[in-house]
């Protein structure tokens, strides 16, 4: 039996997204967690995999987050399909290798068909994580993504979040990094989901760098696999303050790319409306919204 | 005599960018050296110097980047007022204090006298803040500075005939950082003054990161302790180490979700333009656009940081 889990903190949310995402994807006998949030995500999540390991005929337990919605009707089986190999004890629909730290979207990503959802500016899709070009599941990884985890029995019945981890980001790379060392593997499949989020990667930017810091300072500097760094903390602090600075240019740069390109569509719009055939018709249009509203 | 000089590694380049310029604001018997560059920037930057220092009646050497445009006719005048104290060595039209490295807008920037006049779609400009002095934020001023950006350089004699650029730090990053290090170590002051220019370069700052990071380590090793403030970090090596990691993954995460922002409010604009073209309103009213055609649109006009 393949169980479904989901710590919830906006009802609404769930309602929305991750429901209707389990309600697709779940088969009949399904046992489907809801919790309310407590605590941290990794305490929540941790109360989901209590639940899930009591399970004698469990299968995998598919863990996400309120805000993910499975589309994928044949989830289950490509979750079987890649359970077929007994070493895998994680699965992802995205993933990545040369994983540094929190942020494991800078490694080489493997991805499946994932849509990543927003609402600003009028709403829309993106093809997720799509900023480098991506492999193709399935592929083994170095860490997955926690908005949707699928975990082996074993995983469920073995391992917690790491509770400890207090600022939460990073648990996703922790767990994974704790699957690979118990010599298990960790795997992208080729699962369909969309990610309700919003544009912005990182929002609590001086929250996140502290988790980052405390991810790195358990793991004394460097998860398993991760690239090689130089060993000597001096010539890692230079090499590191300055790919700090790349980095903080290439945001610069990125602010006035956004200048740039969306300068002269503004411009088109507003000289378009203002033109007075567009004002000396605004009535037929104000008519026509009222006319379809109607 | 103000002398002027830039190193060419692309003629068509000099030609419609700093050779206007400098016709702009040179003064006749300014002497002018356009040199092919020889290899690094410092090694042809040091070129320049070796010329323009044999000149006895030399006033001042002006530096520019081939894509770098004077747009300040009464530049020589700004300059002798400038060097009217004897301590000046270093002039430019953009700079900074508390510079911890070479990112020198990192620090806290005093003058910013340029535009970014870019060529990706459809080519503008990028106005720094104090392009225009009745626009400027409270904070931009000219006066003494740590650092300049190296795109336009004033030398005083002295600087021509005492100092060089450090060829041993790489081929192009940070010449101007250490050039204004050295200054300042010898007792003199780098300064900005008003006067202005235009940067004829791409949106992205940073094409070849692997070989800024490595200067970026050089001057940081050459210059710490050397300099108070350049190099340093509050916190041990690990500390510095694992804060610079996570800083950096958080930066790029921002670039990110800049990138996903610009596709969104493209698609937006894209969206609302299609929704427009197609609407009954616009296609009636065509004949009246017909005479009334919009003048040709101005390049636009963008603030930088």
């Amino acid at each position: 039996m393949i169980a479904f889990g989901c710590a919830v903190e906006e009802p609404d949310a769930y309602r929305d997204r991750a429901g209707p995402g389990i309600a697709l994807a779940a088969e009949p006998g399904s046992a489907v967690h809801v919790l309310a949030a407590t605590g941290s995500e990794c305490r929540s999540y941790n109360l989901v995999l209590d639940q899930a390991a009591r399970h004698d005929d469990l299968e995998a337990l598919v863990l996400l987050d309120e805000n993910t919605e499975i589309t994928d009707r044949d989830l289950c089986a490509n979750v079987r399909g890649a359970l077929a190999d007994p070493d895998v004890g994680v699965i992802g629909c995205v993933g990545a290798t040369a994983v540094e730290g929190v942020a494991w979207w800078e490694g080489e990503i493997t991805r499946g068909r994932v849509v990543h959802r927003y609402r600003e500016y009028g709403g829309g899709e993106l093809d997720a994580f799509a900023w480098e070009r991506a492999g193709a599941p399935p592929a083994e990884v170095e860490a997955v993504p926690g908005f949707l985890l699928v975990l082996s029995p074993w995983a469920v019945r073995s391992l917690r979040f790491d509770e400890g981890l207090r600022l939460g980001t990073g648990f996703d790379v922790d767990f994974c990094a704790r699957v690979r060392q118990a010599g298990r593997k960790v795997v992208v499949a080729d699962l369909a989901v969309v990610g309700h989020r919003p544009l912005e990667l990182v929002e609590e930017t001086d929250a996140w760098i502290e988790a980052h810091i405390q991810l790195a300072e358990k793991w004394d500097g460097r998860l398993p696999g991760a690239p090689p760094r130089p060993a000597d903390w001096k010539a890692r602090a230079r090499r590191a303050e300055a790919e700090r600075d790349a980095a903080q240019t290439l945001v610069f740069s990125s602010y006035s790319r956004r200048e740039a390109q969306l300068l002269p569509l503004e411009r088109e719009l507003t000289a378009m409306t203002r033109t007075l055939g567009w004002r000396l018709t605004e009535p037929l249009r104000r008519l026509n919204a009222l006319r379809r509203r109607s | 005599m103000i002398a002027f000089g830039s190193s060419i590694t692309r003629p068509d380049v000099y030609r419609t960018c700093a050779e206007p310029g400098i016709r702009l604001a040179a003064e006749p018997g300014s002497a002018v050296y356009d040199l092919p560059a020889i290899g690094s920037i410092f090694r042809s930057y040091n070129a320049l110097l070796d010329r323009a220092a044999g000149r006895d009646d030399l006033e001042a050497l002006v530096i520019v980047h081939q894509d770098a445009e004077l747009v300040s006719a009464e530049l020589c005048s700004t300059i002798r007022a400038t060097l009217a104290d004897p301590d000046v060595a270093l002039i430019g039209c953009a700079g900074a204090i508390g510079v911890r490295s070479i990112a020198w807008w990192e620090g806290s920037v005093t003058l910013s006298s340029f535009v970014n006049r870019y060529e990706e779609h459809g080519g503008g400009d990028l106005h720094a803040f104090s392009w225009n002095w009745g626009d400027a934020p409270p904070y931009a001023r000219t006066g003494e500075v740590e650092t300049l950006d190296g795109f336009v350089l004033v030398l005083s004699p002295w600087a021509v005939r005492t100092l060089r650029f450090d060829e041993t730090l790489g081929a192009f990053h940070g010449y101007d950082l250490d050039f204004c290090l050295q200054v300042r170590e010898a007792g003199r002051k780098v300064v900005t003054a008003d006067f202005r220019a235009i940067h004829h370069r791409p949106l992205e700052m940073l094409p070849d990161a692997d070989e800024w990071i490595d200067a970026h380590v050089r001057v940081a090793e050459k210059w710490d302790g050397r300099m108070p403030g350049i190099g340093h970090a509050e916190g041990t090596w690990r500390e510095r180490a694992l804060r610079a990691e996570a800083e950096r993954d958080a930066a790029r995460a921002v670039a990110h979700s800049t990138d996903l922002e610009i596709e969104a409010r493209t698609a937006m604009l894209e969206h609302a333009l299609a929704e427009t073209r197609g609407s009954i309103s616009w296609r009636i009213t065509a004949p009246l656009r017909l005479f009334g055609r919009a003048a040709p649109a101005e390049r636009p006009r963008l603030r930088a940081r």
